[in-house]
């Protein structure tokens, strides 16, 4: 039981890495990470909406009859995309300020409907939770990590403190949105070299086949 | 018919628990969201309108009633030691992108604006965008309470381009000022006056 529930929790964090393995919810990724601190404030507000979203798809997955679940998921995510809406202006206002529609837009992130279909739906709660809050912390990395490039080299700062020289003129493309796409690119492609790399390193022929990487989403394999 | 019955059954029963929680959590949150807006985005624009006072114009706010319409208006006052220096007040008017909220201050003792400052609006950046900038709205500053754009005959330059912005904001103080002229008795009565 114990290895199966990190077996759900890790594998959010590496092997199917929301935004650059399983390349979802690519919309805040590249929209809201303009800083490190807008990407970990996004990150936080997926985190809770995944987690609570599973947890409760998987409540009620017994009693959601097949043919309006979608519709029960959509509520689901809406309602607590909503809440967290009223909490960041209650009490993170200039978080919210930053964020701006990107908050409600969370509704239509594909991972929140994406694991309630392919995971919550058909796992226990606990099970569900981990998965969520795998893939929500992993969501949270990939974001700090790619708002605090952007920032360092379109600002010259992370986290609002100055880390390049004075003279250092700030890369403006980074902080646009074309910026967003190169650099999440050459990140996809990083990630590839090293996937590949640790394959060969284990003997294993390098990846011709993607397979391991999509069947996660469990659509295919119906 | 047993299925759909469960379908409707099962969706009216999740979209009605989740609107209690939602109104339960709206009611909950709405003071702290009203403080929070007036902070972050009415507190810097009444700093920027408003000088020289020693109090907290957010916390002293007041609610005024105009006579005739009923509407009710905030008044933000700015107190030095105990004396009052000005007041400010926002109001809003249509603009290009939706609405153009305005904070405008006036100065008591001169009878003129003390500034004006943006505080919401969606108009096109770097177009109609700058009538947030310092470019337009210094030209407020300790201007006389009528204010026109020079296209009217005015002296307020308006912004190339953004017509709509620049006269919706043109509009806003003009609301403010009627508002302001309305209420000054009330205002002067609720806190005491320097001169």
């Amino acid at each position: 039981m114990m290895s199966r529930l990190w077996k759900e929790f890790s594998k959010g964090l590496w092997k199917d890495l929301p935004p650059f393995k399983v390349v979802l919810g690519l919309c805040p990724v590249l929209a809201v990470t303009k800083t490190a601190n807008n990407g970990f404030g996004m990150g936080l507000a997926v985190i809770f909406v995944l987690t609570m979203s599973n947890v409760l798809v998987s409540i009620f997955r017994k009693i959601i009859p097949p043919k309006v679940r979608i519709a029960c998921f959509i509520v689901i995510a809406a309602s607590l995309v909503v809440s967290v809406e009223l909490l960041m202006q209650a009490f993170a206002y200039p978080l919210y300020q930053q964020l701006g529609i990107f908050v409600p837009l969370i509704v239509v992130n594909c991972i929140i409907l994406g694991r309630a279909e392919a995971f919550a739906s058909k796992n226990p709660v606990v099970l569900s939770a981990a998965d969520g809050l795998g893939m929500g912390i992993g969501f949270t990395i990939s974001l700090t990590l790619l708002g605090g490039i952007r920032e360092l080299f379109g600002y010259g700062t992370l986290f609002g403190t100055r880390i390049m020289p004075e003279h250092y003129k700030p890369f403006s493309f980074m902080i646009e949105a074309p910026g967003a796409f190169v650099c999440l690119g050459l990140m996809l492609s990083a990630m590839n070299i090293f996937t590949s790399w640790q394959a060969r390193r284990k003997g294993q022929a390098a990846l011709d086949n993607p397979s391991h990487e999509c069947r996660s989403c469990g659509i295919c394999s119906r | 018919m047993k299925e759909g019955l469960k379908m409707i059954a099962v969706l009216t029963l999740i979209c009605g628990m989740f609107s209690v929680t939602l109104a339960s959590l709206k009611e909950a949150t709405e003071g702290r969201i009203e403080e929070q807006v007036l902070t972050y985005v009415q507190g810097p624009a009444i700093n920027q309108v408003l000088g020289g006072f020693d109090n907290s114009p957010v916390k002293d706010r007041m609610k005024f009633t105009i006579h005739g319409s009923g509407e009710q208006v905030t008044v933000f006052p700015a107190l030095k030691e105990g004396q009052l220096l000005g007041v400010a007040l926002e109001t809003f008017t249509k603009g290009y992108g939706g609405e153009v909220g305005v904070m405008v201050g006036f100065n008591l003792s001169g009878k003129n604006l003390s500034g004006i400052g943006i505080t919401t609006m969606k108009e096109t950046p770097g177009i109609g965008a700058r009538i947030a900038g310092h470019g337009f709205t210094s030209q407020f500053k300790d201007h006389s309470m009528a204010v026109e754009l020079t296209s009217k005959g005015g002296s307020i330059e308006g912004i190339a381009g953004a017509t709509i912005s620049s006269t919706a904001s043109v509009e806003a103080v003009k609301h403010a000022v009627s508002i302001f002229q309305k209420i000054k008795p009330q205002i002067t009565q609720a806190w005491p006056s320097g001169s």
